[in-house]
Formats: C-alpha cells, sequence, structure tokens
C-alpha cells in the first residue's frame, strides 16, 4: 500500500531575512513531513527559529530556499494574495496574544473568516463555534470586555470556525495562568481531533508538547530532534537522529 | 443589520466594525477636510448669488430688457422710432465734466447723467426727497433741476437748495440720490454722479462733435418678448450700425466678469487651502494605518487578501471624509449670507442666501479628490503590510512606493482637481499657472523637509546635550519636521507671495506712480482750443511737459476682412475686440514706445490708411506688418494696412494706443483733444482752478482721485485674498498641531526619561522650545524665500513691473511661523511635562 501524502512538506528550506545589522539566517537546511491528522508540538528555546517555522507554513513567510508544500500548494511562486485565500479555506492559527479584532464582537471576530470566504450563514456558523467553546453568553462582548482566557477561546472559535484541514497554535497559552491555559490546551485537543484537523503547535511548554503525537525541537534554526522521523533531518547532519519509523 | 448582512461587501463590513471605535484620530482629518471644503463652497457659493442676484436683477442693472449704447453721437430718428415700435423706451446720456459751485471757482470731476421722463424702466431711482423727474430736473426760469450723489454734496460741501454750474446752464440741488438702479451697468466711474434732464443737457453747450458722450436707447419690452429675436431682428433691420447692444442677460458685463474672476481666483486659493489640509488627511490616515497595523496583519493571517485589507480602510476614509465634506458644504452653503454683510455696498444687488448645487459639487469633487490624493498613498503601503509583522520585529524593508495602481490613482485623482480648476476657469493661463506654482512649491517644500532632515542627521553633534536633543529631535522617526515645513510652509509661501504681489502693487500706485505720472488727464479739448490750452497750460508756473494728443474712439470690427467676432485670438487681447479703444494719430512716435517692425510714416504722409499696432496685441491678434485691420469710427468703417508695429512701455502713464493711425487718414474727423501736464503742490491746485474755469467745457481728471480709487479698489481684493489665504494658514496650524499631537506620547516618554536620569523641567522645555523654534524659523525662511520668488514671477514677469522686497510681509511670515509653532510646540511639551514620571513608568 502506498505511503499516504504529508499534508505539510518542507525539503531543504532555509528562511534569511535582511535586517539593519545584515542578514540573518533564521532557518537552515529544513527537511521533514507531517501526516494529516497528527499533533506535533515544536519545541525549542527563544530564538531556535520555530515561530519562523511556523510562518513559512501558515504563508506568513516565504522561504528563501528549499520548497514548502501544504495541503496540496507549493509556496514558492505564490503570491501574498493566494497564500492568504489558502490560509483561508485550509488553514486556523491561534496566537499567544489572541489578536482579535478590537472593533468587533466575539461573534464578529468568529464570523470574519466565514464571511472573507462569502460564506452565506456565516453568523449562524459563528454561534455554532463560540457554543463549541463555550462562550455563547459571551458573544456580543467586545474583546476589551472578555477575560483572557475568554478571548483566546474567541480567537479558537475563529480559528476552526472555517473548518481548517490544519490548525497551528503558537504559544497559545502563553498569555494566560496556568489553569486557563489548561483548559484552553483541552479545547484544542478535543476539537481539533473531533474534526480530523492536524494540529501543529509551537510552545515553550514540554508537558504541552508532551501531550502531541510527535516533538520536534530546534536550536538555531535547525531541528535537532523529531520524534517521528528516523532520518536526519538537518541538513548537515549535525544533530541526533532520535525518531522512531512512522 | 448591515456590518452582519451576508449580502453586504465584506470590505463595507469590515469598514463600519472599525468605525464603531469612533473617529479619535480623525479630527484633524475632518478639520482639515471642513475648513477647504467650507471655503470653496462659501466661495462658489458667494459668487454664484451674485451671479444669480446679477441675472435676477438683470432688467433693472440694465435700466431695460436691452439697451444700445451709441457713442459721440445720437441715434437716428428712424431708429429711435423702430425703438419705439418693439416696446416702452427711454433715452439717456452719460459723460464726464467739471462742476462747480455757483460763485466758487473750484470745480470737481464727476459723472454727468442726463434722463428723460421715462427713467427707469426698471427698478426704482430713488431720492431724498422722493420726487418725480419732472419736479426734480425742470427749468425753473433759466435754472434747471439736479440730483447729486450724496459723496459729491459732500465733497463739495453743499446741500439740498445749493446751486451748481456745469457747461452753460446753472442747476439748484433738488434732491440727494439714494438709489440709482442701473448703476453697475456703467462701470468705472471718475467721479460722483450728478443727474439732470435730457433738455438740460442740451443747453449745457457740453455736446458737441467729437465730446466723449455716451447716449443710451433702453428698451422695455412688452411681457413674454423674445429677447434674443428682438436682437436679431435689430441686427437685420440694422446691418450697418455699429451699436454695442446689451440685453439683461448681460447686464454690467464688467462686474459680471470682475466677479467671475475672483471668484475663480478665490476658488484657485481655496484649493491651495485644501491641497494643505490634504497634509493633514495623509498625516491622520498614516497615523490611523500605524494604529491599524495589528489589525491588517490578523486579518491578512485569517485569509483577507490585500485588496479586502485596501477597500476595508479605503471605505473608512472615504466615510469620514464624506461626512467631513458634508459638514464642510452645510458651512459653506450658509456662509455667504454672512459674508455678504462685507460686500461693499457699490455692488447693485445683495446676494440671496441659498443652496447653489454646482458650487457645491465642484467643492465635494474638490474634497474627495484631495482626500484620495493624499489617503491613498499611506492606505498603498497599509495593504502590503506583511501578515508576518505580527510575530517578529525583522521583516524585509518595506518599500517606499505603494503599488502602481494607488500611484495611478494619486495622480488621476491630482489631475481631476488640475483640470476642473482649470477647465473651471475663464482665465486658464492663470489658473494652469496658479496650479503648477502650487504643485511645484508642494513639491519644493516636501524636498526641501527632506533635506532638513537629512542635513539634522548627518550634523556634527552639538556639544551641549539640549541642543543635540533638539537637532536630534527634527530627524527622529515620527518628526513633525516634515508635515510642518510642507502645510504651514505652503500656507506662508501664499501669504507671502500675495501679500509680496498687493505691497508691490499698493507701493507702485502710492508711491512709484505719483512722482512720474501726470498730474492730470484733461479730456475734451476741442480743436480749436488746442494751441490756446497749451500756451495757457505751460504758461502757468510749475506745470511742467503739456502734451496733447488727437483722441477718438473706433472698433475693431474686422482682422484681414474676417469678422472679429469669427477669429481665434489670444484671451489675453480679448478686450481690444471687446467695445470701443480708444484711437490715435501721431506725426512723430511719442517716448515710451519704440518700432520694432516697419517703419514710420513721412511726415507729409497722404497715402491709403494704414496703422501701427502694439506688437503684442499684434501678435495675440495674429497680425503682422502688411495684415489688415478695419476699425469703425463714427459709424464709418476704415480698413487700414498695419505698417509698423511697437513695443508699447505701458509704465510710463503718457498717451499709450495699442492702434494708431497715420497722421492723414483721421486728420480730418470730427474728434477733441486729451492732454497730460505735470504739475505738482501748488502748481497742481493752480492749474486746475485755471483750466477749469477758462474752458469750462475741459474736463480734469484728477491723477490723485483715479488713484485713490484704485487704491480702495486693490485694498478691497486684497482684504478678500488674504481672508482666503487665511484659511490656507489654518488649516497649515490644524496640520502642525496633528503632528505636535501625534507624537505626544513619544514626547511623554521622552521627558520622562530626561527626567529620571536628572534633567530639570526648564532644560527640558528648553530644549523643545529650541526644537520647535527651528522647525519655525526653518519654515519661515522656506515659505519667505518660495513667497518671494512667486512674488517675484508675478510682479517681474506677469505684471512687468520693478519687484520690490517688502520688510513687512517678511516680518508677518516670520513671526506667525515662529509664533505658531513654538507656541503649539511648547503648548504640548508643558503638558507632557506635567506627566509624573512613575505613572508612565508604571505602565511601561
Amino acid at each position: 500500500m502506498a505511503k499516504p501524502q504529508p499534508i505539510i512538506q518542507l525539503t531543504n528550506v532555509s528562511l534569511t531575512l535582511e535586517s539593519g545589522a545584515g542578514p540573518v539566517n533564521i532557518l537552515k537546511e529544513i527537511n521533514f513531513g507531517i501526516e494529516k491528522g497528527e499533533t506535533v508540538g515544536i519545541v525549542g528555546p527563544s530564538g531556535s527559529g520555530k515561530s519562523s517555522l511556523m510562518s513559512l507554513m501558515t504563508g506568513l513567510e516565504q522561504a528563501t530556499s528549499g520548497t514548502v508544500n501544504v495541503d496540496g500548494l507549493a509556496f514558492e511562486g505564490a503570491n501574498e494574495d493566494d497564500l492568504a485565500r489558502h490560509r483561508l479555506s485550509r488553514v486556523g492559527i491561534v496566537m499567544q496574544a489572541f489578536h482579535l479584532i478590537p472593533t468587533m464582537t466575539a461573534l464578529e471576530n468568529t464570523a470574519v473568516p466565514l464571511e472573507l470566504a462569502g460564506v452565506n450563514d456565516a453568523f449562524d456558523q459563528a454561534t455554532r463555534e463560540l457554543e463549541a467553546v463555550g462562550l455563547a453568553h459571551r458573544m456580543d462582548h467586545y474583546p476589551a470586555q472578555l477575560s483572557g482566557g475568554e478571548q483566546q477561546r474567541v480567537a479558537l472559535a475563529r480559528a476552526l470556525a472555517p473548518q481548517p484541514a490544519i490548525l497551528f497554535g503558537d504559544e497559545p497559552t502563553g498569555n494566560l495562568d496556568g489553569k486557563t491555559g489548561r483548559a484552553i490546551i483541552d479545547l484544542i485537543f478535543d476539537l481539533s481531533k473531533s474534526r480530523g484537523s492536524t494540529l501543529i503547535l509551537v510552545t515553550h511548554d514540554p508537558a504541552l508538547a508532551d501531550r502531541c503525537d510527535r516533538v520536534i525541537s530546534m536550536s538555531d534554526g535547525r531541528i535537532v530532534d523529531d520524534t517521528g522521523d528516523t532520518q536526519s533531518v538537518s541538513g548537515e547532519g549535525d544533530m541526533m537522529p532520535k525518531a522512531t519509523q512512522s | 443589520m448591515i456590518t452582519r448582512d451576508a449580502k453586504t461587501p465584506i470590505a463595507v463590513k469590515l469598514a463600519l466594525r472599525e468605525l464603531r471605535a469612533g473617529l479619535n484620530g480623525f479630527k484633524v482629518f475632518m478639520a482639515c477636510l471642513i475648513l477647504g471644503v467650507t471655503a470653496i463652497a462659501a466661495i462658489g457659493s458667494l459668487t454664484r448669488a451674485i451671479q444669480e442676484g446679477l441675472e435676477r436683477e438683470g432688467q433693472s442693472i440694465l435700466g431695460g430688457d436691452i439697451e444700445v449704447n451709441i457713442y459721440q453721437r445720437e441715434s437716428t430718428p428712424e431708429s429711435i422710432n423702430w425703438f419705439q415700435e418693439q416696446g416702452q423706451m427711454s433715452s439717456s446720456a452719460r459723460l464726464r465734466t467739471m462742476a462747480r459751485v455757483d460763485g466758487v471757482p473750484s470745480s470737481t470731476l464727476v459723472e454727468l447723467r442726463a434722463v428723460d421722463n421715462q427713467y427707469p424702466l426698471y427698478g426704482s431711482f430713488e431720492t431724498t426727497p422722493t420726487l418725480d423727474n419732472d419736479t426734480l430736473f425742470s427749468a425753473n426760469g433759466n435754472t434747471w433741476g439736479v440730483a447729486i450723489d450724496p459723496l459729491l454734496a459732500s465733497k463739495m460741501n453743499v446741500g439740498v437748495g445749493d446751486t451748481l454750474v456745469f457747461g452753460r446752464i446753472k442747476a439748484d440741488i433738488r434732491a440727494l440720490i439714494d438709489r440709482e438702479p442701473d448703476k453697475a451697468n456703467l462701470g468705472f466711474q471718475l467721479g460722483p454722479t450728478v443727474m439732470i434732464s435730457r433738455d438740460a443737457l442740451a443747453q449745457t453747450g457740453l455736446v458737441t462733435t467729437g465730446s466723449l458722450v455716451n447716449f443710451y436707447y433702453k428698451i422695455r419690452l412688452p411681457a413674454g418678448a423674445d429677447v434674443d429675436a428682438v436682437r436679431e431682428q435689430m441686427k437685420e433691420t440694422f446691418p450697418d450700425e455699429n451699436w454695442r447692444v446689451r440685453d439683461r442677460g448681460t447686464s454690467a458685463p464688467g462686474l459680471r466678469r470682475f466677479i467671475e474672476q475672483m471668484g475663480m481666483f478665490l476658488t484657485l486659493v481655496g484649493i491651495s487651502a485644501l491641497v494643505v489640509g490634504g497634509v493633514g488627511v495623509g498625516n491622520a490616515v498614516r497615523g490611523y494605518m500605524d494604529r491599524k497595523t495589528r489589525t491588517i496583519a490578523t486579518l491578512k493571517i485569517l485569509g483577507a487578501d490585500g485588496n479586502t485589507v485596501f477597500a476595508t480602510y479605503f471605505i473608512q476614509i472615504l466615510l469620514i471624509g464624506s461626512i467631513a465634506i458634508a459638514v464642510g458644504l452645510f458651512a459653506g452653503a450658509f456662509l455667504p449670507g454672512t459674508l455678504a454683510q462685507f460686500l461693499p455696498d457699490t455692488l447693485p444687488v445683495k446676494p440671496e442666501g441659498g443652496v447653489y448645487p454646482l458650487a457645491l459639487v465642484l467643492a465635494a469633487i474638490y474634497g474627495l479628490m484631495i482626500t484620495v490624493a493624499f489617503a491613498v498613498w499611506p492606505l498603498g503601503k497599509a495593504r502590503d503590510l506583511p501578515a508576518v509583522r505580527l510575530f517578529r520585529a525583522i521583516v524585509a524593508p518595506e518599500g517606499r512606493w505603494p503599488r502602481l495602481i494607488y500611484t495611478a490613482v494619486i495622480f488621476g485623482a491630482a489631475t481631476v482637481v488640475v483640470l476642473l480648476a482649470v477647465g473651471m476657469s475663464d482665465n486658464r493661463g492663470l489658473a494652469a499657472g496658479f496650479m503648477i506654482g502650487a504643485g511645484a512649491a508642494l513639491g519644493l517644500l516636501r524636498v526641501t523637509s527632506w533635506l532638513i532632515e537629512k542635513a539634522a542627521a548627518a550634523a556634527p553633534r552639538p556639544k551641549n546635550a539640549l541642543v543635540r536633543m533638539a537637532v536630534a529631535n527634527l530627524h527622529r522617526p515620527g518628526a513633525a519636521t516634515g508635515a510642518v515645513v510642507i502645510s504651514l510652509g505652503l500656507g506662508l509661501t501664499l501669504f507671502a507671495g500675495l501679500a509680496l504681489i498687493e505691497g508691490n502693487l499698493g507701493k507702485r500706485l502710492s508711491e512709484q506712480v505719483p512722482s512720474e505720472a501726470p498730474a492730470f488727464f484733461m479730456l475734451d479739448i476741442q480743436p480749436y482750443q488746442v494751441d490756446e490750452f497749451e500756451t495757457t497750460a505751460a504758461s502757468i508756473d510749475g506745470v511742467q511737459d503739456v502734451v496733447t494728443i488727437p483722441n477718438l474712439r473706433g472698433r475693431v470690427t474686422h482682422l484681414n476682412d474676417i469678422p472679429a467676432s469669427d477669429v481665434e485670438v489670444d484671451q489675453e487681447v480679448r478686450w481690444v475686440l471687446r467695445g470701443d479703444r480708444g484711437l490715435s494719430y501721431m506725426r512723430e512716435l511719442n517716448k515710451g514706445s519704440a518700432l520694432v517692425e516697419g517703419d514710420w510714416w513721412p511726415e507729409d504722409y497722404t497715402g491709403d490708411p494704414e496703422v501701427s499696432m502694439g506688437k503684442e496685441v499684434a501678435d495675440g491678434l495674429g497680425l503682422s506688418v502688411g495684415d489688415t485691420i478695419t476699425v469703425n469710427v463714427l459709424g464709418r468703417d476704415i480698413t487700414a494696412r498695419i505698417r509698423s508695429l511697437r513695443e508699447i512701455n505701458w509704465g510710463t502713464f503718457g498717451f499709450n494706443f495699442v492702434i494708431l493711425f497715420d497722421p492723414y487718414t483721421l486728420a480730418q474727423a470730427p474728434h477733441t483733444f486729451m492732454a497730460t501736464l505735470k504739475a505738482s503742490g501748488k502748481a497742481e491746485q493752480i492749474a486746475h482752478s485755471t483750466i477749469t474755469s477758462k474752458y469750462p467745457n475741459i474736463t480734469a481728471v484728477r491723477m490723485k482721485e483715479v488713484l485713490s480709487s484704485v487704491n480702495t479698489m486693490v485694498a478691497q481684493i486684497g482684504t478678500a485674498v488674504r481672508a482666503t489665504a487665511l484659511v490656507a494658514i489654518i488649516a497649515g496650524i490644524l496640520v502642525l498641531a496633528g503632528a505636535i499631537a501625534a507624537g505626544f506620547q513619544q514626547r511623554v516618554y521622552e521627558s520622562v526619561i530626561l527626567k529620571v536620569v536628572g534633567a530639570v523641567r526648564s532644560q527640558i522645555l528648553r530644549a523643545y522650545l529650541l526644537e520647535y523654534a527651528l522647525i519655525g524659523i526653518v519654515t519661515a525662511t522656506i515659505a519667505l524665500g518660495l513667497g518671494t520668488l512667486t512674488g517675484w514671477i508675478v510682479v517681474e514677469l506677469v505684471m512687468d513691473m520693478e519687484f520690490a522686497f517688502l520688510p513687512m510681509p517678511m516680518i508677518i511670515t516670520v513671526t506667525t511661523s515662529l509664533l505658531v509653532t513654538v507656541l503649539f510646540g511648547l503648548g504640548s511639551s508643558f503638558r507632557a511635562l506635567s506627566i509624573k514620571p512613575n505613572a508612565v513608568l508604571r505602565t511601561e
């Protein structure tokens, strides 16, 4: 039986950014694939490149070299608007700082991606999403009227509303207290599992990463460990393979 | 709900939701637009209100439905019969003459109007006391009756019951004139009105062959009659008559032209104010988009494409702009009612309040286009804001230019403003010149502000920390330098330029002209009086340079045998074909003119009719040596070959004629002579009394009085122009206030840190004072430089006068700039300094 095509495939990916002090090599020779339905934790110290890696996978950033293929779309050659449309239909993102639009209510924030996609019953669907995250009673509140946990639940509802194939979380509990953070994580895992979404979490928290099927560890722009890969994932072979056959 | 309706476009929904946060941050944006649109709408509405007033009152301003004006001769009985067949007719005459109080030798220049009992056919002629024409003007023994302008009464210190003398008659003042309904139709008057009857005029002896008299025949048509048809019929019945015919729709053409040109010029100044405000619009949008960075990035992360982002914010800007424009239109529509109170009493109509749609639509388009031109740049850049901004500070540097399409939109909006301003203008050259000048000034100010920032960045570090801070603040990110230099600079450039032009004109009129110009223009000298007049004048002590010259009038009818009305000529010389022009002939070329083509006539020339023309006018009319021009003189068409072209120096105040005939052709035509003479102080008084008492028929126009009238008019125009330029300065101040407010938080933080490291408040304040004073001085210097350049171009190249740099505009410009920048800057700094460091640091 043929091996299924990975939903995310990065091949020889590098990312270099210009700064005032000269070019900065953010990511170096990254190679890995993620299967549909997998839950993956990306861990590493600050500055290791994990958020940049997520930016590449979500199309927020274009690789300097190498290829990124996400759910059937090859990112090289795609322009910013192509990538935005791809995110709209295939990708949901939950961020550490929530990033709700302050002038919109919880319901409107949740409905935005559906409206952008031209969904007719955007508000009915958004209502269901907010109910699913337990915010049925806060729909008409503005972000400033919600607690941090509630805001992140709105952000989760918004990310899941278009039924994305892949859900990304970038330190989704970073701005929350422990108890609230755990509740949000439970929600993220439950909802993504029940919908069959691939879940990719960028986190500092080893406990959170351990809940994932697979953990990718990063340091200095390279993958130094990948529990889901038996082969070297670093272009230069200077890391310790510690993977199992997927 | 529209913000949730699935059918509403997503950008509209997002825009409306964003606007829930209110208009905070848009106060300067709105104020700038409201101010500019109000100014343009008010100017347009006031102009339209006056124009409609002139149209509405056309019959009473003209004094009839149709007016036939014949110069120097009365109409034939045949044509008078025809006029009377068309409806009710009133005839009148008008000339300038000298009037004196009976028994007093000194005389005063007056406009003598002789009317019949039918006067006026429309409107009301009002006097105090109220008398009918017969009682007012009829002869009582040897004395006739007159009504006089109250101005004359105070000038000559006379009143009802006193007796005036003009020509050969005496007349009792029976009333003072309160209202001449058709005064505006007469155009520029050199003296106050004296009104007598036609019969009295015949007895004055002032009307002889060649006298400078205008005869008017006004016709009141039956109700419903077609004015155009009657005019057409008139032309067919009297094809050879060279009358000047006006109808109720074309009354007071001089005033109409003046109102239109004044309205056009003030609109251009108003557009400049709007452009200054546009800088504020751009700054406000840039600030707003900076605050929306996270929202835009979030929308992009959620899948919004660039066009959706652009549309979302463009719609918001258009909505807010529309509200401001609507407020401006509302204010502009109602302001004319207030402004009307400041209009001179000489205006024959009081403009009525009301909505003038064209004026408002134009103001709205200008407002909208300026909004688009200045807002699209920051919007276009925000459109390409990378979504990854939410995650990292290091991103590839953003491009300096937005996409080509947005640059094209900006260019398109600016083009609409220019095309509309030029297209709606009667004087396209002036409008185009003004727009080019304003655009060039804007560009120069932008480049200069950029250079200042670069220079401040590259300047060696001053040792004094506070000076260093002040200089550094000129180029720090978010510095107000650019916005202030451009906006306040443009307003002040406009002010300085206009003030220098007006000042130079005033200086010329009040200083140079009186010293160079003759003291008098003497009119209506009969041919038989010329020699004696010259001897008498020259014999008066202190009188110099007595020059006499033949004076005729005629209308240009054909150029190279093509009717003048069918020839396309330059706008600048159109006046030559409009109405009667002064004509003369000379044996020798006078001072102040130089032959540039062809040659002068031999002294004994007796050949075919020939003329010498002013070169500039000939060029504008498309004529050159050898071409022909046909002039109707006293009802006779004379076709003359152009023998030479002259460069005329109009600044000599001598007799300058665009068309000079050869010495032979007109010598036998009935005509009078004019004279100029120089005299000052006592000699001026003696010359006036000697000549006017010896020759009652000669009219002495005192240059001083003409200059005084012109000065008054220039001052009135200047006030209107300055008031409009002030709007541009206020717009500049608004932009300055906005720029300072935008940097307030940074200023608070900066002052807190300075306090933390040990600076005392007076030190910090001194640094800020220095910073704003530097901006103020730099802005004033640039504005003065550009304003002077503008003034020089207009005065030297357009007005052909000598340019003088005047201290007053300089002082006002520098003071305004310094005061405004320092006061606003320090006001904001005081507030920043008053905030306690702990309050700020706790929140960091």
